[in-house]
This record gives C-alpha cells, structure tokens and sequence, in this order.
C-alpha cells in the first residue's frame, strides 16, 4: 500500500510542478527589446563617465588632481599648468582609458566642484579597444550631448535644449537630497 | 587621439522581416501558428490521401513504371513532411518553452517568429560539416543518417485516417518496434566513433537506455496487439469504436508515455546528450548538415511518438463524422484533422513535460526501466490478455 | 596532508577513462577545471584545479589606498558583490574608531539580505540548470532582476556596486527605496512555492538529491567548509549569530540546520535562508528610520592607526572574513581574504569519489562556487 502511495505523493508533486509552469504562460514576457527600446536608466547608474563644461564653455575642472588620486584602477591621467590669469590651475590634458576603467564612480564622488560627473549612455562596446581610451575632448562632447547626469555634491542635473544647466527637480534626485531640498522648501527646482 | 565614434552613428538595428517585436500582436501569432497546423494538415492530406487516391483513381498502380512513380512520389512527400513536422515543431517548442518561461522567444524572422527555424536550416546548410581527424569517418557519417532513416520510416505505417496510410502492413506494431530500435545503433554508433570522450560517455548512456527503453515500450504495444487482437494498426484503430484502449489498457498506456519519453530523449530522460554533463552527449562532434540530421530526427520522432500513442490508446481519427460516408474522400480528410488534434494535444504535453523536470540520473533510469516499467508492463499485459479472455466469452 | 595534484593513468589499466572536466565545461560554473578518473560512470579520482581566474587581488590591494580597495573587494563573489565590501569595511571601521549610525547599519544590512536572495537566485537556477530543468533557470533570474534594478537605483551599479563605506553607505538611499524593497518581498513570498513545487518538492529532484554527496560533520568541520554547505552537516555556525555584526544583533532570525549533510540538504538550507532573508528585511525596514544620517564622522584621509584585525561576515557562500593590517599610513600592509568558495572547494575529492558522474555534477551545483572568490 505505502508503495501506492508513495507513487500517488510523486504523480501529485509533478502535477504540482507542471500546474507551477503552465500559471506562467498567461504572465507577459519580460524581454527586453534592447536595440528598438532603450531601458531607463536611473540617473545615479554609472555608465559613462563626462567632463562638464559650463554653459559659457569654460571647464568646470580646476585641475584638483583629487580624481586621479582616488582611481583604483589609476586610469585617470592629468597634466596641469599654472592659470596664467588669475589663480589656480588649468588642465592640459586630461585622459581616461574607459578600456581599465571599472565604473565605481570614485572619481565623481572626489571631486569638489562636480566637474566630472556619471551620464546614461550605456552604449560604449567598440571593435577597437584604443576607441576607449578618452581624451579630454571626447570627455567634454560626452559631457554637451548628456541631458541628464549626476554627481554627488550638485545631485542630478540637466541640460535643456537651448544648452541651460538646471539642477532636476526634487524627485528626481536620488537618496538623502531630495528630502534636503523638500525641507527646503524646494527652492533649487 | 581618435574621437569615439557616438552610440547612435554605430548602432546596428537588426533588420526585422515584417513584424516589430516591440508591439506583440497576439492575433497575428495565432493566425500565423494556425496556418501552420493547416499547412500540416494539407501536408498530411496529400502525402497520405489524395496521391495515392489519384494514383489508385486512375488505376496507375497496376502497371511496375506506375507503381515505381508512385513510390518515388511518396518517398518525397513523406521525406517533405518530416521536414515540414520538424520545422513546425522546433519553432513551437521554443515558442512555447518562452512563453512559460516568461519570454518572447523567437520573433525576428516572420510575424512572431514563425520563419525562425527556416533560417536554421539555412544557416545549418551553409555551415562546414567538419569531422576531427580523430573519428571513424565512415561510421561518424553513416550514424546520423540511421537515425534519420529510423525515423522517416516510421511514418509508412502512421494511419492518419481510415484507410489513409502508406503501407498498411499486417505487422505494423512488429514493425514500429524493429525500425524504432534501428535509431539507437545511430546514436550508439555516433558516439562511439567520433573519438571524443564526452561522445563516448554519451553513446554508452544511449545505448543502455535506448535498448531497456524499448523493452517496456515493446511489451506495452504488445498489449494493445493482444487486446485488439491484431497487428495490424489500422485494425487497432477500428477496434477502439466504442471505448478507446486507454481506459482498458491504462497501465500501458502509462507505460508507453514513460518509455515514449526516454525514447525521445527528452527531459527527464536526456541523458545521453545532457549538456550540463556531457556537454553534448553524442552529437558532440557533430556540425552542420550532419547535426541537423539528429535534430530533424529528434523532433520528426517528438510527431510520431505521440502519433502512435494516439493510434493505440486514443482512438485514432475518430471522432464524429457529421453523415459523411466513412472511407470516403471528405471523411478522411476530417478523420486526419482528428487525428492531427490528437497529436497536437500529445505533443503539447510532451513539451510541458520537458519544460517542468529535471533530469534523471543514468542509474535511476535503469531503475524506473527494469524494476518499474517492466513488471507494470508485464501487468498490463495479463490485463490485456485477460479482458480479451472476458471479451472472446462474452 | 596533501592530495594527489593530477591524475596520471595507471599503465595497463584499460578500464578507467581520464576526463578533464572543465575550464570550459558547462556545469563549472565559470572556470573549475576538475580532472576525473571515471570507471564507466563510477568516478575513482577526482583532483580540482584551481587558478585560472586568478587576479592577484591581495597584492594589488597592498598597493591601494584604503578606499580604493572597497571597489577590489566587489569583485571577489561578484555573484554577491555588496557582500563582500562589509568584512573589510568592518575591520577598517574598528581600526579607525568610526562610530556607524544605526540608520546606516540598517540599511546595509538590508541590502546584504537583498544580495544574499540574489545570489541563492543564481544559484537555485543554474543549479538546476545542471541537473537538466531550464525554466527554474528563468524563472530566478527574473526574479533577481527585480533586486539588482532596485540596487542600481540607489547605489549606481548592478552586480558590483561599490557602495558601503567607511562609516557607513555612500549616499542615501533613492526615495523609492523601502517601497521597492518591500514590494518585491511582497512579489518574491508569491513566487516561492513555484520554486518549492519546481524544485524542492519534484520527486525527480529528490531522486537525484537525497542521499548523495554526503558530507558528514566532521569532515565538513575539518575541511573548513562554512556556510550552507556547513550547515547542512549539521554544524548550526552562522557569523551573524556567532559574531553579530551591523544591525544582526537587533534582528531576530532562526540558522536554518540540517543533518543529513547531502545535496538536497544543501538546496533545504539554502531555500530556508532565502524564507529567512525576507523576514530579517521585513524586521529591518520596520525599524529603519526614513530620514537620518546614513554615514558617520570619517577623517577625510583614512588613515588607520598601525594594528591588525580580522572581521568576518556570513556572505551567500559562508564566512568571508578579512584580515588587514595596518601600518599607519594611508594604505594597508596586508589584506588577507578568507573566501568561503575556496575552502568548500576542497571538499571535491571528499565528495566526487565513488559518485557517479551525474552525481558530480549535483554536488558541484549544491557546492555553488564562485571562482573571482576561489581564485581572487
Ligand atoms: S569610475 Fe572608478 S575606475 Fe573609472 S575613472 Fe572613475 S575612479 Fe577610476
Ligand atoms: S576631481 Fe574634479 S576638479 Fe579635480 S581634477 Fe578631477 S575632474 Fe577636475
């Protein structure tokens, strides 16, 4: 008898199993149709990294030399001279190899003046390696075609279409600065 | 320094063939895997109807040259529907292992992806039939091809409807069990000689369980012999007016579908080319042309399995005739899409069953084989033996 | 004592067949190489290789400054990547003196629940894509999408996120936060039974599972074996009890034990943990404050006093623990990493001979090694 049963338990358990596979066929898919729809992607995710440059086009980069210290995979490489007018520092050239880069955002959370900052564009897979390696220029083009970027010190910023830089609106900041700006009052939108 | 070229110049949008996946349009699946069926259907009707009626209508079979044509003719329809079957099959089953598994499954190639395993074969066809130098040449090429042939002669004896098979033998169920055996020496020899040893691994899997499989499976058909009292299929199949043989016969039939399983190779029973163990078992070696022959074989044997099984424990193409004369033209045609719904519904099955378990192992399945299958075939086999008994005295 | 190191075929013997099992062998997971002596299905001998994902971690990150490392240590487990940033932040921290807020310590003991749900998903689906189901496969993976979007929201990466810290976690978390974490419990808690149904509970799965591989309590003890792979041998060892760290202490949640010490003790235990996981997540998001500091004081040079410490931490795959010692100056003299994939690995020959080779295969997957770990 126990062996009737125990074959009645398994015949019930499959059919448990096959009830468990058939409820799906009913559930929408959840492919995504990645080259015809582009997925969102949140503001703070680091894809890419860009060089902004102030709506007059001069850098917003004073050539601190706090993002090359913090690199881990010590990609980043800046070269700087004394500003002739004035004080501070100019860069002279300031390359990212993207080809090492391991996209922690180390960099955007060390620098003090929210020059270099993470964008959406995901789409950087090139046949030729030495494409990835970024110059300071691409940087900046990165940098004027992004809508959209993030930093931690001025949170998520956009670019309208006449090229203004706005800082988003509260809730489209991530994390502990949207509740800032609520009790704020919300002034920065 | 060269300026990275931007995503939008790079982007290459795969070209799609007259449907856009981002908007599913359900209507347009249905209609197109409708077609499908009903291109199966028509398929069916000629290869085994309306051929040989011509054939028999114009009494072209009397003469040695008419029969010689007719012959030719039908081994090209049946070789054109084993293609057909195993185009059609191959696009539902991955249509269908995506649905349940919560995807898309293919869609690039024809409104929802119904063209997809035609550009398969294609691109089968196109590809190098490689052979390492380490195989048994003769023996690496002739193996795919028995296992094809296995299965393309099976369907000589398939009746679609009454009086709709190609040869109705007198040992038709004798002959399902020699022709079907015949596959596993190709799969067996496959193995062996291509000097692999994932293939051995897997040729040695296949052959122990292909020829224990066929065991049970040749006792349960036995049963039906001995109920229905014939060998004949189509006699079978006249048998079953009235009740069909799965509700007498029910160990059987369970034991049918448990060894039909194994036979095809499908989960739970895919050991010899389990490809998280074997990597891929006994088509390791195979590319191409070659390889494709397995996969035609595999799923033109997923149609006959449960074809048979329909044959002999369901009645077959009965079903309500609406007044048409049986035997005539019209009835047959209705019978076969009776039959072909059978099938359709085994089939369906037979893919939940592969899409839900796991795999067994080898020696549990000699097991299930030698201590389950083969004393539960044995017990239906006096069962059948004796409600003949009680149905010659009645 | 020391193993044998390769497989060499005994003259004469015609009836064992050598296999190399691996790198590139679909049931590996990634890069085990295992060579086997099999006597038709029977194995005789089995010596794992060990080595080929190897990056020098523990040397590079002599060479790092302290927070540069916390991204090296992502990439170890890089199934549980968040996991693997606590053992070392930790031991940084008590170094350093850092008081941690307790918004902080809930927080990241929220997301490392959330990874070890991610990571037992990985694992229940290729596991069972190695004994042969595919569709559990998709299923998990979907499933683990929903936790990796919600941590790409808020920490800015997927798999290695690179987001504790010193003190604390980088940046606070998105204010859709504890909504998403507590809808996909809600959505997780409906799926479990299908994986109870597809796995646990399916006859074929306990035919292939119960009784092999067994591991008794001593030898796992011996072997060094930790986390599920231990508890399963009936050793109810668990850092978050045995050495409470961030918010465990508050938590309640049972060490789910089995004795039997096979394969499908191992999924048992594994699947209990992922049941544990959402109470402990549920515990904390009750008890998180919504607003509040997510990161103590930290000197902006993190320069820790010259000393050592060891910290461990119970990550998806065992006791992962990190020794760091400290000469005073900006970067370590020495990170050591104890990975738990690396000692359950050791157990191959213990449990690969005399199963047969299917066998291997389930016992591999209930293993669940992650080679960035083994190899580093
Ligand atoms: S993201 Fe990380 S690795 Fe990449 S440049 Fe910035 S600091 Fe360096
Ligand atoms: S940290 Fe910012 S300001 Fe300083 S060099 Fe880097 S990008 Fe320029």
């Amino acid at each position: 008898m126990s062996l009737f049963a125990e074959v009645w338990e398994a015949v019930k358990a499959v059919g448990a199993g096959l009830g468990a596979v058939n409820k799906r066929i009913s559930e929408p898919a959840v492919t995504e149709f990645y080259p015809y729809k582009k997925p969102e992607i949140p503001p703070v995710s680091v894809q890419f990294l860009a060089l902004i440059q102030n709506e007059d086009g001069t850098d917003r980069c004073v050539a601190c030399l706090q993002c090359e210290r913090v690199c881990p995979s010590q990609v980043i490489t800046i070269e700087r001279k004394r500003n002739p007018e004035g004080k501070g520092f100019v860069l002279e050239r300031f390359d990212l190899d993207f080809a090492n880069c391991m996209h922690c955002a180390n960099c955007v959370e060390a620098c003090p003046v929210s020059a270099i900052v993470t964008v959406g564009a995901f789409e950087h897979a090139v046949y030729d390696i030495n494409l990835l390696k970024a110059d300071k220029a691409m940087l900046d083009h990165i940098g004027h075609e992004a809508r959209v970027w993030y930093s931690p010190k001025f949170g998520v910023e956009l670019r309208t279409p006449e090229g203004k830089i706005q800082k988003a609106p509260p809730e489209m900041q991530p994390g502990g600065l949207a509740e800032l700006l609520k009790a704020e009052g919300g002034e920065a939108s | 320094m060269s300026r990275m070229p931007l995503p939008a110049d790079r982007l290459v949008q795969p070209k799609l063939v007259g449907y856009d996946p981002t908007r599913p349009r359900p209507w347009l699946e249905r209609l197109a895997y409708t077609l499908f069926f009903a291109a199966l259907w028509a398929m069916v009707i000629l290869a085994y109807g309306a051929v040989p009626a011509l054939f028999r209508r114009f009494g072209w079979l009397s003469t040695t040259a008419g029969f010689l044509a007719y012959a030719v003719v039908e081994a090209v329809l049946a070789f054109l529907l084993a293609a057909v079957v195993a185009l059609i099959l191959i696009v539902v089953l991955r249509k269908y292992l995506g649905k349940v598994q919560e995807r898309v499954g293919p869609m690039h190639y024809g409104p929802a992806g119904v063209f997809q395993t035609v550009f398969d074969a294609l691109k089968l066809l196109g590809k190098e039939d490689f052979a390492p130098k380490r195989v048994d040449w003769l023996i690496f090429r002739i193996a795919p091809a028995i296992v094809f042939v296995s299965a393309f002669l099976l369907m000589v004896a398939l009746p679609v409807a009454g009086g709709w098979v190609m040869a109705d033998l007198n040992v038709g169920l004798l002959y399902i069990v020699a022709v079907s055996t015949l596959g596993a020496y190709g799969v067996v020899l496959g193995g062996l000689s291509q000097g692999n040893k994932w293939g051995l691994l897997g040729g040695f899997r296949a052959g122990a369980q292909l020829v224990s499989y066929e065991v049970p499976l040749a006792l349960a058909l036995l049963a039906v012999g001995v109920y229905a009292g014939s060998l004949r299929l189509s006699d079978i199949v006249e048998h079953q007016y009235g009740v069909w043989h799965v509700v007498p016969l029910f160990l059987s039939f369970v034991v049918y579908l448990v060894a039909s399983i194994a036979e095809l190779k499908a989960t739970p029973f895919d050991l010899p080319e389990a490809e998280s163990e074997l990597v891929a078992g006994y088509n390791t070696e195979y590319s191409g042309m070659s390889f494709a022959f397995f996969f035609l074989a595999e799923f033109v044997e997923l149609f006959l399995l449960p074809g048979f099984m329909v044959v002999l424990f369901f009645g077959g193409w009965h079903g309500p005739l609406f007044g048409l004369a049986p035997g005539s033209f019209a009835a047959g045609v209705l019978q076969s899409l009776y039959f072909l719904i059978k099938v359709a519904v085994w089939v369906w099955i037979f893919l939940w069953i592969r899409a839900t378990l796991p795999r067994f192992r080898d020696d549990q399945l000699m097991d299930l084989a030698w201590k389950g299958l083969l004393p539960l075939a044995l017990v239906g086999l006096l069962v059948a033996a004796f409600l003949r008994m009680f149905l010659e005295v009645l | 004592m020391r193993g044998p190191t390769t497989v060499e075929p005994v003259p004469g013997r015609t009836d064992e067949l050598i296999i190399n099992m691996g790198p590139q062998h679909p049931a590996t997971h990634g890069v085990l190489k295992v060579v086997i002596g099999v006597e038709g299905e029977r194995i005789t001998r089995a010596v794992p290789h060990i080595g080929f994902l190897h990056r020098n971690h523990e040397k590079i990150e002599e060479a790092r400054t302290y927070p540069q490392i916390i991204t090296y240590t992502d990439r170890m487990d890089y199934v549980s990547g968040l996991q693997n940033e606590l053992p070392f932040i930790l031991a940084v921290e008590d170094l350093l003196g850092v008081e941690v807020p307790q918004r902080a310590k809930l927080i990241r003991t929220i997301f490392f629940e959330l990874f070890r749900i991610a990571s037992h998903l990985v694992w229940l689906g290729t596991g069972m894509l190695d004994l042969g189901a595919i569709t559990p496969f998709l299923y998990t993976f979907r499933d683990r999408e929903m936790i990796l979007e919600i941590t790409e929201k808020t920490a800015g990466a997927r798999m290695l996120p690179n987001y504790f810290t010193f003190g604390g976690v980088r940046r606070d978390v998105h204010p859709d936060f504890f909504k998403d974490v507590a809808h996909f419990l809600d959505f997780f808690e409906t799926r479990l039974p299908d994986y109870y149904a597809l796995v646990l509970d399916s006859p074929v799965f306990q035919a292939r599972a119960v009784g092999v591989g067994v591991l008794s309590r001593e030898r796992a003890i011996a072997r060094g074996a930790s986390g599920p792979v231990l508890r399963a041998s009936g050793v109810a060892y668990d850092v978050r009890k045995a050495e409470p760290y961030d918010a465990y202490p508050d938590l309640e949640f049972q060490v789910p034990t089995r004795t039997e010490g096979d394969v499908f003790a191992r999924f048992w235990v594994r699947f209990k943990e992922m049941e544990e996981s959402v109470k402990i997540i549920r515990q904390a998001l009750e008890k998180v404050p919504k607003t509040g500091p997510y990161k103590g004081k930290v000197p902006p040079r993190v320069k820790p006093k010259p000393g050592a410490r060891y910290r461990a931490v119970e990550i998806s795959r065992g006791h992962l623990g990190t020794y760091v010692v400290s000469d005073g100056s900006e970067r370590p003299l020495r990170v050591k990493h104890r990975s738990p994939s690396f000692a359950n690995l050791q157990l191959i020959p213990d449990l690969f001979v005399g199963a047969r080779f299917a066998d291997a295969i389930a016992i591999l997957s209930s293993l669940d090694p992650v080679f960035g770990e083994v190899d580093r």
